[in-house]
């Protein structure tokens, strides 16, 4: 099956590879798994205290199209508050990347991947500022 | 009609491959298009579709992996279908395990260094094999959960072997 010349291209030239200190506060760390087929992507972003993504880096250990939908969405991810990146949908990293019914769960692993690392932090901070601390300061 | 029924075996995970593939060329025989001559064209069909059903039959019976999924999808849960597989959760030190060690291979394959991969194939191999046994033993006892769990980490331990494969492959070749 041939892929699209935007999964080539993010492929290729993947944006963002790396690794954040897990360790730090504003660095909230998403670990998810493809039962289907062994993929396991990491994403991580770090988060200002006011809530605004400032970075995000990722890892995959999978096919190109799993690839491509984490280096996209730390490309999308980066600049936007985490309430609007917890928006983002696989049906929209699906479209972008014309990914084929098959590949839909690459794209899943990816929306999964935002939500999981924003999670992470939010638990990091409210286990540092306390529950109610870290609540009102992401509103 | 399932895979066990259409071999007359029962429904098990553990089973004996000799004898499911002396029943295979039995019941192929019995409907191989030699002796369809002069039949009619509907018993021909069934004949054929009799045939695909014991090919895949044998394939996924055969197989210890496969036989396992196959009874964890008779009981309900079908891991080789995206939807399913998605929504189980594997347990997060299980993917730090499993991202930790495809992290480590990418060095080892940098450093081609075959003797360490293999080193960790064997590892990962034994893994396998014991959720594996895990696996069938809560088949077994009809704990599905248990068997999700254990068989859902078969893809990943797969996908490693299979990276291995490739990474020698490669230096072979």
């Amino acid at each position: 099956m041939a892929y699209t010349d935007k999964v080539i291209e993010h492929f290729e030239h993947s944006r963002n590879v790396g690794t954040l200190d897990k360790d730090d506060p504003n660095v909230g760390t998403g670990l998810v798994g493809a039962p289907a087929c062994g993929d396991v992507m990491r994403l991580q972003l770090k988060i200002t205290d006011d809530g605004t993504i400032q970075d995000a880096k990722f890892k995959t250990f999978g096919c190109g199209s799993a690839i491509a939908s984490s280096s996209l969405v730390t490309e999308w991810v980066k600049g936007k508050s985490i309430e609007d990146a917890v928006k983002i949908t696989n049906k929209e990293i699906a479209k972008e990347l014309s990914l084929p019914p098959v590949k839909i769960h690459c794209s899943v692993l990816a929306e999964d991947a935002i939500k999981a690392a924003i999670k992470d932090f939010q638990e990091k901070r409210a286990k540092r500022l306390g529950p109610a601390a870290a609540a009102s300061e992401t509103r | 009609m399932d895979y066990f029924e259409l071999y007359g075996i029962p429904r098990s995970a553990e089973l004996d491959v000799k004898a499911l593939e002396q029943r295979f060329r039995e019941l192929s025989l019995e409907v191989h298009p030699d002796r369809l001559v002069g039949a009619d064209a509907h018993a021909r069909r069934v004949a054929a579709e009799k045939t695909a059903s014991l090919n895949e039959g044998v394939r996924v019976l055969k197989d210890p992996v496969r036989r396992a999924l196959y009874l964890l999808k008779l009981k309900g849960v079908d891991l080789e279908s995206e939807q399913a597989a998605a929504k189980l959760q594997m347990p997060l030190e299980f993917l730090e395990e499993i991202m930790g060690r495809r992290e480590a291979l990418e060095g080892v394959k940098v450093k081609r260094d075959l003797d360490r991969a293999h080193a960790m194939a064997a590892e990962i191999r034994t893994a396998r094999d014991a959720h594996l046994a895990q696996a069938k033993a809560a088949l077994e006892k009809d704990d599905v959960p248990a068997a999700t769990q254990a068989l859902g980490r078969l893809r990943y331990y797969a996908r490693f072997l299979e990276e291995v494969d490739a990474f020698e492959e490669e230096l072979l070749s």
